[in-house]
């Protein structure tokens, strides 16, 4: 075992971390506040090279490996930046991006992956459904094939990016009579006529990214933009899994680090009975549940990257123990951090609510935490 | 990077399971006289000796990865027999540290041969009763007078103390921090009466009294300027502790699964029902995570030492108090028989509670690890 990183990649870390704090954060306060997406920010992301940082450079990526690309969103989330961004960027750059990356043809990837790659153009992806959440297999959504054609059918929730994607990787039934061995993917465009967005759902976090519902209304789309086999597509999307335990909840392990230097720099400040408060026992012990926790949290995110980089089959075992461990025990420091702050952890300029109400997401987007024990308790 | 556990480590763990397993089968290594407790020790050591483990942070194995490669084996010596695992840890790593980073050439060559052929018992004498969060200066200590140095004070908890050959006390010498090696039997050295503790009874714990117990002159080991003894031991301890963590945590997780999948309630296994198998989730989330934790705190003691005594601590709270919840966690699923001496999750209930007393308490740990990120302390 050896747990070392390489200088290009504490190096890499760190530029993103200057960068996200110069051009970035300024940004977020305005734009949660609106609930809005920062469309500037995002195209920084690609201009910087995030978005498309894993895909080889002919793609226009930047060929890094997987644990390069996991760094970079703990950086984001070290410099500050807000959970809606960093929840697009992974919606975007992984579950969509990735999924036409891997499994898409040739012509695919030169058509969608350089300007995915480059933030021109924004990704989402459709897979669950109103009555269809981790019970993929129940979806309800249909791809009949006609001639060169696909007519889809149905109904989206919940999808990041939604609103405002360029191109949309959209889970259907090919064959409604098998389960997962029904479901393909497909990539359908922004303005296909049959295809719309629902108005953006108001959320309690993350609330710079855009969620909303996608609408399939007889929505027709040539025959090649199916993407590999017919009933493929319950296989991908399990293969975002890999991404969604390491990139995805890369940002969450930043955000552990953010918060410690926050407090400890409001510790360091505020002065109550004669006294900084970081003088109080109390204080300290939410400063050390909050740095035990991004610790303990970053080794099982880096594991799952390692291994995907050493082109290891996923590990659903570790894989569901890192998403549970990051979702259901982030609630703690993220609530000492709240508290710690006293009525300033309550209020928006401090950042600390925002990362509070952020935080709420793991232990539901991407499968929930109980959907985790699920998986555990069958594979043990 | 690499998360892998290497071949050699793997057969390394096989080894040292049918190995340990065999000696358990031969007497019980967890309810012991303090006679016994010295049999099973000295029949564990030469066991040990014959692999490559008591060597592993002492002096480089080839093939192995030092720390890391000993936290990997540690676990499977904490699940047969936690009492073994801290009177050879202590001995071996506490103890055997001592002399390969303070001993003299004449002292590592007369003690570590023995040491690492298991012939030779150490234990560490650091506890006082004033000692507390904010480092205390030790009282234990003495004046050097020519060729020889008496020493005097009082030393609780220590582990081993019944059966060791050799004590390494930690104290004061000419205003200076440094160990005093003392030789069993030495006259001034009284060992106290055993205590009676409700975990780790196949180990050897009890207080020492030093009156005016003279020693030679080059059985001090002074501590170089810019080293900090006191938080060295401890992190030497906690390491220990967490090793001692990653065992007693299989022990439970794998006796409450096996129950789980085997004992049958309203027709089928227990391990069906959601209550069960959702503990069993967090009871093994939590046992991944510490170690990963404990793998990842032994890379850095060897590899990036100055992140070494922050992160132990952290480990050390997280590790011991993830121990104390799957051991809690297991009973539950056991019921009754989880609650039955002789049991292994009940063993590893009682044990467990140690671990986070032991070496930095986790009170003072989350103090100091507050504290360091505060930057009160380094």
């Amino acid at each position: 075992m050896e747990f070392s990183f390489t200088k290009e990649q504490l190096m890499f870390k760190k530029e993103v971390i200057r960068f996200a704090k110069k051009e970035i954060v300024p940004r977020i306060q305005e734009f949660e506040l609106k609930k809005q997406f920062d469309f500037e920010s995002f195209k920084k992301l690609g201009d910087f090279g995030i978005l498309g940082l894993h895909f080889p450079e002919e793609y226009g990526g930047g060929g890094a490996d997987v644990i390069t690309t996991v760094l970079a969103g703990e950086a984001l989330g070290e410099a500050g930046v807000d959970g809606g961004l960093t929840l697009a960027y992974g919606a975007h750059t992984f579950l969509c991006a990735d999924t036409i990356f891997s499994h898409g043809t040739e012509e695919q990837r030169k058509k969608y992956i350089p300007k995915l790659a480059s933030g021109e153009w924004i990704g989402c992806m459709g897979l669950t459904e109103p009555n269809a959440g981790s019970d993929v297999a129940s979806m309800t959504s249909t791809a009949e094939k006609k001639g060169d054609k696909y007519i889809l059918n149905g109904s989206k929730i919940f999808i990041t990016n939604g609103p405002i994607a360029d191109v949309s990787v959209v889970y259907a039934k090919t064959d409604m009579e098998k389960k997962h061995a029904g479901i393909s993917a497909f990539i359908v465009e922004k303005g296909t006529p049959g295809f719309s967005a629902g108005t953006p759902l108001i959320k309690m976090g993350v609330c710079t990214s855009q969620t909303s519902e996608l609408y399939l209304s007889n929505c027709e789309i040539p025959a090649e933009n199916l993407l590999g086999k017919e009933g493929d597509g319950f296989n991908m999307s399990l293969q975002t899994v890999e991404w969604d335990r390491s990139a995805l909840l890369a940002p969450f392990v930043g955000a552990a680090t953010f918060m410690l230097n926050r407090c400890v720099a409001y510790a360091k400040d505020r002065e109550q009975f004669g006294r900084k408060i970081g003088q109080f026992q109390a204080i300290k012990r939410k400063i050390a549940n909050i740095r035990i926790f991004g610790e303990a949290a970053r080794n099982l995110v880096y594991r799952i990257a390692w291994c995907k980089d050493q082109k290891k089959p996923l590990n659903h075992l570790e894989a569901a123990v890192a998403k549970l461990f990051v979702g259901d025990w982030s609630m703690g420091p993220s609530n000492d951090a709240v508290v710690l702050h006293g009525g300033y952890g309550y209020c928006h300029e401090y950042d600390m609510e925002r990362i509070f109400r952020d935080s709420r997401l793991a232990p539901i987007g991407g499968g929930t935490s109980d959907i985790q024990r699920m998986i555990i308790s069958k594979l043990i | 990077m690499n998360y892998e556990i290497s071949e050699k480590e793997f057969t390394l763990n096989i080894d040292l399971h049918q190995r340990l397993t065999l000696l358990a089968k031969e007497g019980d290594l967890e309810v012991a006289d303090t006679k016994q407790v010295r049999a099973n020790l000295e029949k564990t050591l030469a066991v040990l000796a014959d692999t490559p483990y008591l060597k592993f942070g002492l002096e480089a194995v080839p093939g192995f990865n030092g720390l890391a490669s000993l936290m990997v084996a540690v676990e499977v010596v904490a699940d047969i027999s936690p009492s073994i695992c801290l009177s050879v840890e202590t001995s071996t790593r506490v103890f055997g540290k001592i002399l390969t980073q303070w001993g003299t050439p004449a002292i590592k060559e007369k003690m570590l041969p023995p040491l690492l052929a298991g012939k030779l018992i150490g234990a560490l004498a650091l506890s006082e009763e004033s000692m507390n969060v904010e480092n205390a200066p030790l009282t234990a200590g003495g004046a050097v007078n020519g060729d020889t140095a008496e020493i005097s004070g009082k030393k609780q908890y220590v582990i081993n103390a019944p059966v060791a050959d050799w004590f390494a006390v930690a104290g004061v010498a000419e205003g200076k921090s440094a160990v005093f090696l003392v030789k069993a039997g030495t006259p001034g050295l009284t060992v106290g009466p055993r205590k009676n503790t409700p975990g780790f009874q196949g180990a050897a714990i009890a207080d020492i009294t030093l009156e005016n117990c003279a020693i030679p002159a080059d059985q001090i080991l002074m501590i170089p300027d810019g080293q900090n003894m006191l938080q060295t031991l401890r992190m030497w301890e906690n390491q220990v502790l967490i090793g001692a963590s990653l065992g007693l945590m299989k022990t439970a997780f794998d006796g409450a699964r096996n129950h789980a999948k085997t004992h049958r309630s309203g027709g089928k296994p227990v391990i069906a029902f959601q209550e069960v198998g959702f503990k069993l989730s967090d009871m093994l989330t939590l046992f991944q995570t510490s170690q990963l934790f404990a793998f990842r705190t032994a890379w850095t003691t060897e590899n990036v030492p100055a992140d070494a005594e922050s992160l132990t601590l952290c480990a050390k709270v997280f590790c011991s108090e993830s121990a104390e919840q799957v051991a809690g966690e297991a009973m539950r699923i056991l019921g009754g028989a989880g609650y039955e001496t002789g049991n292994p999750v009940e063993r590893a209930s009682r044990c467990v509670k140690f671990l986070q007393i032991a070496g930095t308490s986790t009170e003072i740990a989350r103090v100091k690890i507050g504290d360091a990120a505060l930057g009160l302390r380094n």
